[in-house]
């Protein structure tokens, strides 16, 4: 036991006194408080509505569309100077137009950011156009689209009769979304919210998986090389310097992962002061509600998810002797890891679906999809168990397998093993 | 005589297909100095990395102290000096020391005061710079090879095993080293050390093992192994005026059997029957400036090269004795 914990102590403080450990450990929360803080200051700074008044509308529809439109983009106010310019043509010269407005948009100099088409289908009520250089600028976009949608319909209504303010009352729909989720616990705040929350924190886990299980896979590599492992293992077991390994290194990514949760903690929670400071009012920030028993349910899954990768990416590394391996070597257990994190996006979109459920089961994509499901939607208890159980499983085989391919790729140099080869040293190893 | 420090008792172990070792057998007598000889490739590495329980023979027994394993309680009383490098290059000296010191049960101020006592020992401290803070990659290679050398001796082994242990050493480092190991000897620890410099072997060691091809060739005290050896042995040195009639008497089968020509000093076997004052009285007659004249044993790159032979070295093998 004492050579075990020599063997922790060794891969915990040599990992926290380097350099890269102390600046990604101190400079990580100050990145996390400026996502938190800077949307914030920024979103009290700008206007609210983007400033659409230098798009021009070249007006084909022979009616008094175009200039509803600029009236609408400029707010419904008809304050002259900032509207937008629009410019009635004839059908038959609406290409010439065009072709005009496309060459003022690309000279940079000019205000002008882009042009909107009205013509006969917009009237219809089947398409506008628009061009510039905000067009992939998706609330641009959507503001426009609305506006020409009120405008049409104000039309429309007029013809029919009505009178303007009566129209304007009647159409006044500024309808927002306000998701909540419901769990066993009540109502919580944001949808949205709450599933970049959880894609934040299956990435996290993903990048810390990668970046530590590489560490060991060189670290395993350079005692392999640089024949200390032989002086070691003169001493212990290759089982204690595995499992020493292990330990030392998930103490130490560990230790990172709480300083950043406790940080963000901290400038979540002290988020008023500083935010006082740069002169904006505090706001709240929706974000799920993570409790204790919650957060200690990450953990676990992370500690195992380490637990399975590590193993794997040390087995990895006895099995090579030059740089030039590593990315063969540790390919197998990377496309592990990268085969959970492609499944984000899909689980993010139907985390109730089977495909959905079945990868979080898996043992190699539980500890990255499970706390990923389990963020966004309430898992039975049931089902977090069985999957832990599974995981705790997974876990073993990996460090049984890992343990064998380590003892015999320890001690073997010259050519990399195939896999073929690896699979003989799991079976004979007694 | 008391219980041999380490017995091996006919081990084999192969390589797929390749034998390394074959039917070892020796015995390693306490408070000796022991060298295990033999060209590069020989079986000498694999043969300690069996001792030291790193691979497992095919077959035949190692005895330790009259135990089977050093993973029990023999393992914190060997200490061990790999072929070469076996240190974590980024690491701080001291803190690697500490580590392969608590790797063998040394712990705390114990441990801190040891390295401290080594360092000085060994000039790694003390001097205009202090190494024992400095990165071991920023150390020279006899430096490092000190440092790996208090990282073997740190927990005061009775048993030490050093693999090559003078190889790339300049003569002051070599010299500190070999000091070091007749400290060990006059402190009563076993010392077994492997090494194809036949030079080193001969200064350091009470007893001998060569293996060639993983086979012993011979072995005993080099006392024995001398004598053992038979023939008469003249070392001679002659002035710069080595004439044609020397050349001619140094061909004569039936007074020189062979010789071994280092150009100051010639090692020379005599013929059976042959008479060494009959020689001396030719050289004389032939005008040659004899300077040394002395009957000596053979030395043992002499009975080296004798039982080992050009043979010795199979082709293509590792670096790996």
């Amino acid at each position: 036991m004492a050579k075990l914990w020599a063997i922790i102590k060794r891969e915990y403080l040599e990992r926290v006194r380097s350099k890269w450990y102390l600046l990604s450990t101190a400079l990580a929360p100050v990145f996390f408080s400026i996502i938190i803080i800077v949307p914030i200051v920024i979103a009290s700074r700008t206007k609210a509505s983007p400033d659409l008044s230098h798009v021009v509308i070249l007006d084909a529809t022979g009616t008094q569309l175009g200039t509803r439109v600029a009236g609408e983009l400029a707010g419904g106010i008809s304050a002259e100077a900032t509207r937008a310019e629009v410019r009635a043509v004839a059908p038959s010269e609406l290409a010439a137009a065009e072709s005009v407005a496309t060459h003022e948009v690309m000279r940079l100099q000019d205000p002008m950011l882009g042009y909107l088409v009205l013509d006969s289908a917009t009237l219809a009520g089947k398409t506008e156009r628009y061009a510039g250089r905000n067009a992939s600028s998706l609330i641009d976009v959507k503001e426009i689209e609305g506006a020409v949608r009120r405008s049409l319909l104000a039309q429309r209504l007029e013809h029919e009769g009505l009178q303007p303010a009566k129209i304007k009352d009647l159409t006044n729909v500024n309808l927002e979304m306000q998701s909540e989720r419901l769990t066993d616990r009540g109502r919580e705040v944001g949808g949205l919210a709450n599933a970049l929350f959880s894609y934040l924190i299956a990435f996290l886990l993903y990048m810390m998986l990668m970046i530590y299980g590489q560490q060991i896979l060189r670290g395993v590599m350079e005692e392999k090389t640089s024949l200390v492992a032989e002086v070691v293992i003169s001493s212990v077991s290759t089982d204690t310097l595995l499992a020493g390994k292990v330990i030392g290194v998930g103490a130490a990514s560990l230790t990172q992962i709480v300083v950043w949760a406790l940080s963000t903690v901290l400038v979540y929670r002290g988020r008023g002061i500083i935010l006082a400071r740069f002169g904006v009012a505090n706001v709240p920030i929706p974000i799920p509600h993570i409790g204790l028993g919650i957060a200690l349910l990450l953990l676990t899954f992370f500690v195992l998810g380490f637990t399975f990768y590590a193993a794997l990416f040390a087995a990895m590394g006895s099995t090579v002797t030059n740089e030039q391996d590593v990315q063969q070597a540790s390919m197998p257990v990377m496309l592990m890891l990268i085969a959970s994190i492609v499944f984000i996006q899909p689980i993010l979109l139907n985390p109730t679906s089977t495909f959905s459920r079945v990868m979080s089961w898996l043992p190699f994509s539980a500890p990255i999809l499970m706390p990923l499901r389990m963020t966004i939607v309430q898992i039975p208890w049931t089902e977090l168990a069985g999957t832990l159980g599974g995981l705790i499983a997974g876990c073993i085989v990996a460090t049984w397998v890992a343990a064998r391919i380590y003892r015999v790729g320890m001690l073997m140099y010259g050519k990399r093993p195939t896999f073929r080869e690896m699979g003989r040293w799991v079976r004979r190893a007694a | 005589m008391a219980e041999p420090a380490l017995v091996i008792d006919q081990v084999r172990k192969s390589f797929s297909g390749h034998v390394a070792v074959r039917n070892l057998s020796l015995q390693v007598p306490r408070g000796s100095v022991y060298g295990l000889l033999g060209p590069n490739g020989a079986g000498k590495t694999t043969t300690i990395r069996m001792i030291l329980d790193i691979i497992v023979p095919d077959s035949g027994t190692i005895n330790i102290f009259g135990e089977s394993s050093i993973r029990g309680r023999a393992g914190n009383r060997i200490g061990y000096l790999p072929e070469e490098r076996g240190l974590y290059k980024k690491m701080q000296v001291r803190r690697v020391l500490k580590f392969l010191a608590e790797l063998k049960g040394v712990r705390g101020r114990d441990a801190d005061k040891r390295i401290e006592s080594w360092l000085t020992r060994l000039s790694l401290t003390g001097g205009e710079k202090d190494w024992g803070n400095a990165r071991v990659e920023e150390l020279s290679r006899g430096m490092q090879q000190k440092v790996q050398f208090i990282g073997a001796l740190i927990h005061e082994p009775e048993l030490v095993i050093l693999d090559e242990p003078f190889s790339g050493l300049d003569p002051m480092n070599a010299q500190a080293l070999k000091d070091t190991v007749v400290d060990l000897r006059r402190e009563g620890r076993t010392v077994i050390f492997s090494t194809h410099l036949m030079e080193n072997a001969e200064r350091l060691c009470d007893a001998v093992c060569i293996i060639a091809n993983g086979d012993k060739v011979l072995d005993g005290t080099v006392a024995a192994v001398k004598l053992g050896h038979g023939g008469h042995y003249i070392a001679v040195a002659l002035g710069d005026d080595r004439s044609s009639a020397v050349t001619d008497i140094f061909a004569d089968r039936s007074l020189v059997k062979r010789l071994d020509d280092s150009n100051r000093t010639v090692e020379i076997e005599l013929a059976p029957n042959a008479n060494a004052q009959l020689l001396l009285r030719k050289l004389i007659d032939a005008g040659a400036t004899v300077e040394r004249f002395e009957l000596v044993q053979p030395s043992l790159h002499r009975i080296f090269l004798d039982t080992v032979g050009a043979t010795g070295v199979e082709p293509g093998m590792s670096g790996h004795g």
